[in-house]
C-alpha cells in the first residue's frame, strides 16, 4: 500500500518524500507563489492573504498582521528550501501543509471558487491545480497524524 | 507617636464594573468558516495542533464546520482569540473573531 504513497512516515520519524519531478515543481511554485504574494502588493494572492480577523475593524491590529505574515512568508519559504529534500522532518512536512493549505485557499478565493456549484464550473486547469494540491494536502495530512 | 493612616477605602464605588468593563470581559469567540475546497483530514489535524485538541473533539468541530457553514471552535480571552486567529490563517484556514452576546 505504502508503494503509492507520496508522503512515508519512516522509522526514524522523518518524511520520505516520493515526489517526481513534476510533484515538486509544483510545489515549489505554489510555495513562491505564497512568499511572493506576502511581499507584493499587486500579486493576485494578496487580498486574500490579508483578510481581516475581527471583521468589525477595517484592518487587522499591526502586530497580528506582522506575525500572520512572518509565519506565512517563513513557512513557504522554509518548503522553497526543502522542496528537492527526499527527507523532511516534522518542522519542515508542517511547513508544507501549511503552505500548501494557503496556496489552494488563495487559488479557490482568486477564482472565485466559493462554492460547490463555482467549483463544478471552473475551467480545466484550475481544477487540476485545485486537484493537485488536494491529493498533496490529503496524503500530507495522512503523514502527519 | 504616628498615628496609622487608615488602609481601607471607605467606599465601594469602584466594586461595582462599569459597563464597558462588562462588556470587555464577555468571551470572544474563534470561529471557523467552511470552504469547498479544503481536506476535511486537513482542517481535523490542523484543529489538532494549534488547539492541541484530540481527534474526537477536532473531527466534531469540523463536521459542524462542513454542515452548519462555521463553528466556534474556541472562546476566551481576547489577545488568546486573535492569536488562535492567526495561527488559522497561517495554516491557511478562514476565521474571524468575534465577542459573545
Amino acid at each position: 500500500m505504502s508503494k503509492n504513497r507520496i508522503f512515508i512516515r519512516r522509522r526514524d520519524g522523518r518524511i520520505e518524500v516520493r515526489l517526481n519531478e513534476h510533484g515538486r515543481n509544483l510545489v515549489r511554485q505554489f510555495a513562491e507563489d505564497v512568499v511572493a504574494a506576502e511581499n507584493d502588493i499587486d500579486h493576485a494572492w494578496h487580498r486574500q492573504l490579508q483578510a481581516p480577523i475581527d471583521p468589525s475593524r477595517d484592518i487587522d491590529d499591526p502586530v497580528s498582521m506582522l506575525a500572520r505574515q512572518k509565519s506565512t512568508a517563513s513557512n513557504a519559504e522554509l518548503v522553497v528550501l526543502s522542496v528537492d529534500e527526499e527527507f523532511i522532518n516534522d518542522g519542515e512536512g508542517w511547513a508544507w501543509l501549511m503552505t500548501l493549505q494557503v496556496a489552494l485557499r488563495s487559488l479557490a478565493l482568486n477564482e472565485g471558487l466559493l462554492s460547490e456549484d463555482a467549483l463544478a464550473k471552473a475551467d480545466e486547469g484550475t481544477l487540476v491545480e485545485v486537484h493537485s494540491l488536494q491529493q498533496l494536502l490529503f496524503e500530507l495530512a495522512e503523514c502527519l497524524s | 507617636m504616628a498615628s496609622v493612616q487608615p488602609l481601607r477605602r471607605t467606599t465601594t464605588e469602584s466594586d461595582t464594573i462599569s459597563e464597558e468593563e462588562t462588556q470587555t470581559l464577555r468571551p470572544w469567540s474563534v470561529i471557523v468558516w467552511d470552504d469547498p475546497v479544503t481536506p476535511m483530514s486537513v482542517v481535523v489535524i490542523i484543529f489538532r495542533k494549534i488547539f492541541g485538541y484530540p481527534n474526537a473533539k477536532a473531527t466534531k468541530l469540523m463536521m459542524t464546520v462542513h454542515h452548519e457553514g462555521k463553528a466556534i471552535v474556541w472562546s476566551g480571552e481576547r489577545e488568546r482569540a486573535e492569536t488562535y486567529c492567526v495561527k488559522l490563517h497561517v495554516a491557511g484556514l478562514q476565521a474571524t473573531i468575534e465577542q459573545d452576546n
